[in-house]
């Protein structure tokens, strides 16, 4: 029973290293500064989720559902929690294309004004489709690192996107588990 | 056969069933286990309908258990918000309407049920005890409504996994649900309408902003109704009443399309979901203009389901184009267009049948939940109208009008199908394409409640898009645009149009068919 249970410890511990290991080696540790803007594209409820990560990862960030380049004043990272709500965008007043000017705009300015991306995707599969994948294309590729949950990537969609681009990629089994990896991603 | 949107509840009905108990035994037994199993659209801090056939006496009755506003409410009390207006209709203690769903339970199993309330809750106990593995629904609805939860429920609550949404194949369990349906087993519904479990719902409600008292709750009581009854092409509907306003759509509804050749048109054609949308223009000005709770307002059912006035909507409906204005209403279609609510159904082998709707209105309610009661509690208030002038305001006893709309079909005088759906107010166009599916298109039932779905409405007498299912062909799509609709496309099997169960009966062949809605996690179960 003792060995089983060892064993078992040993599994998860494999599990949790493999779950957070980048997949193509890069760096994923201390690449980002705080203070941090946390928006999302795609007005998914997973934002308020990457809130509550951040606080108890105890960093200092703002949420701001429907930010604006306005907001990245004195911001560090912006970080976009990926994935398109139709609930989200009626409950906002939007459509997915006033949104997607929103977001783009969010990044120009960041670009412009060198503030890093981060991007997130916490909904797993219920979070895809063609919607949300147009978005990601969209948006993806202007990240310095993304952390998916697993589920959301079973097709190999983030994966082939972030390998294209040179993008450190982090998978996660569950929400939860984006926790640590987005903690070390900041100085 | 039961019919439900989760196995488990299903399991707990078909047990019912299997041991004596008659079709209202399964269905409140079913209920109450939705309430552990699904207790994010529907339980005791909600409210509903149901409609009942008996099978011997051959007569149909329905039970209204839909909640009613506190005796402190006013037609302005949201207005008075003035920009929060939305999060206290639907987030706080002003949100919550007097339950009714006990009541209801209650009151059925004493004039048509064979068994025990304590008898039939012991299945929702042994879910709630033991838990269960979150499905995808569950978890995908669950992160939508997160914000919500956060904002409300305390710290520990079951309905987050350690402050976070569940994830599907996580466990859930609700010990303190458990105990309720215990302390409600052992005490009866005065113990939720009188004793210590509703004295802490009323101090849960008024510690968030609300003005529910003891003695509304004291006062609480369902009530019996002669069904609605209505025709199409010899088919007899019989359904919930106002203020019910699902059952009343649907007839109106279906007395349109009536005139119409739909079978020549096709299944989902471009006339077909034009002229369809155009009806619901109409029907969704109604809905503003005359329907609130019948106790209080005089509510013109008989003009509105007559054959004669949807001729009148009929003959004002172009084949070529949409109108341009529609009758003026209210209407506003919520930004939380959720698809709430849960429907069951319940065939004996004698041949009685339960059809029940019942709901906490948004998923998980207000996100309110009775300290260490595990149940929420409904946000129905938000049913009421925003307009204080409204006849559909908020006012002290007053039910708010709901959509729902459980229904039974009847060919020759017999039962031919039991059907109903969550779905907000997509609910009557849900079940109205549902029973065009069988009737008119020959689907099986489970065909007829998969099949792509659209919906559309009127908005101050402007038209809103039609929302289609992305399965909806491309050529659909493209056809109605080019006579100018406005088409909005959604998900494939999206729970914005309803999440239906029904059961279809044809005695010609010996044969019942049960049908789920695969939007939700809808199953049947028969034996």
């Amino acid at each position: 029973m003792k060995t089983e249970a060892i064993c078992l410890l040993n599994i998860l511990l494999f599990s949790a290293f493999i779950s957070e290991a980048p997949r193509n080696g890069q760096q994923t540790e201390g690449l980002f500064e705080q203070p941090l803007l946390i928006t999302s594209a795609g007005q998914n409820a997973e934002v308020q989720i990457a809130a509550v990560l951040a606080k108890r990862a105890g960093l200092n960030y703002t949420l701001s559902k429907q930010a604006t380049a306005a907001e990245l004043q004195n911001i560090k990272t912006l970080v976009l929690v990926l994935g398109a709500s139709l609930k989200g965008l009626g409950a906002a007043g939007l459509d997915m294309e006033k949104e997607k000017e929103r977001v783009m705009a969010l990044i120009a300015e960041a670009h412009q004004t060198g503030i890093s991306l981060l991007c997130l995707h916490l909904g797993g599969e219920a979070r895809r489709g063609p919607q949300t994948d147009e978005l990601i294309a969209e948006v993806l590729p202007r990240a310095k690192m993304l952390i998916v949950v697993r589920s959301g990537n079973t097709d190999g969609f983030f994966t082939r996107l972030c390998q294209s681009q040179a993008i450190p990629l982090i998978e996660v089994e569950k929400t939860a588990d984006a926790q640590a990896p987005l903690e070390k991603a900041f100085k | 056969m039961v019919v439900a949107a989760h196995p488990l509840a299903v399991e707990v009905g078909l047990e019912m069933l299997r041991r004596g108990g008659n079709a209202v035994d399964s269905a409140i037994a079913t209920a109450a286990a939705l309430n552990a199993a699904e207790p994010f659209a529907s339980g005791i801090g909600g409210g509903g309908f149901m409609i009942i056939h008996l099978a011997r006496l051959n007569r149909t009755t329905v039970i209204n258990f839909r909640e009613k506003a506190p005796g402190l409410a006013t037609p302005g009390m949201f207005e008075d918000k003035g920009e929060a207006k939305e999060e206290w209709r639907t987030s706080s203690g002003l949100a919550v309407a007097v339950p009714g769903a006990l009541a209801g339970w209650d009151l059925a199993l004493r004039r048509y049920g064979t068994r025990t309330l304590a008898q039939v809750l012991a299945g929702a106990i042994a879910i709630a005890e033991h838990g269960f593995s979150v499905s995808s629904t569950f978890s995908s609805i669950n992160k939508d409504e997160y914000e919500r939860l956060l904002k409300n429920l305390p710290e520990g609550s079951c309905y987050l996994n350690e402050g976070l949404p569940y994830e599907p194949g996580d466990r859930f369990r609700n010990p303190e649900l458990a105990q309720t349906f215990r302390r409600i087993a052992a005490n009866g519904i005065k113990e939720f309408y009188e004793g210590d479990t509703g004295h802490r719902l009323v101090a849960a409600v008024r510690a968030k902003g609300g003005i529910l008292t003891n003695d509304d709750l004291a006062l609480y009581q369902a009530v019996e109704l002669e069904p609605l009854k209505g025709t199409y092409k010899g088919y007899v509907i019989l359904t919930a009443p106002p203020p019910a306003s699902g059952g009343l759509h649907l007839v109106q509804f279906l007395n349109i399309i009536e005139r119409w050749p739909v079978q020549t048109w096709g299944h989902n054609s471009v006339a077909f979901v034009h002229h369809l949308s155009e009806a619901l223009r109409f029907i969704f000005a109604d809905r503003e203009r005359y329907l609130a709770d019948p106790d209080y307002v005089s509510v013109p059912v008989e003009w509105l389901v007559s054959k004669e006035y949807a001729a009148g909507v009929a003959s004002r409906i172009r084949d070529d184009r949409p109108l341009e204005r529609y009758p003026f209403g209210e209407y506003k279609p919520g930004n939380r267009d959720s698809a709430n609510t849960t429907h069951l159904c319940v065939l004996d082998g004698d041949g009685n049948i339960v059809a029940l709707t019942q709901s906490i209105n948004d998923f998980f309610g207000a996100g309110i939940v009775p300290e260490g009661t595990g149940f929420l509690l409904n946000d129905h208030m938000a049913d009421f109208a925003d307009d204080p002038e409204s006849i559909n305001a908020p006012r002290p006893g007053h039910r708010p009008l709901s959509s729902m709309g459980p229904l039974l079909l009847f060919r020759d005088g017999k039962p031919l199908l039991a059907l109903g759906s969550p779905g907000g107010t997509r609910i009557f166009s849900s079940l109205a394409q549902i029973v065009l599916n069988v009737l008119e298109f020959g689907m099986s039932l489970d065909e007829a409640i998969e099949a792509p779905r659209f919906f559309s409405f009127s908005s101050g007498g402007k038209p809103g898009p039609i929302a289609v299912e992305a399965r909806f062909p491309p050529e659909v799509i493209s056809g109605l645009r080019e006579i100018g609709q406005e088409v909005e496309v959604r998900e494939a099997y999206d729970k914005y149009f309803g999440g239906a169960q029904g059961i279809m009966i044809l005695r010609g062949r010996g044969v019942v068919h049960g049908g789920a809605d695969s939007r939700r996690d809808g199953v049947g179960g028969g034996y």
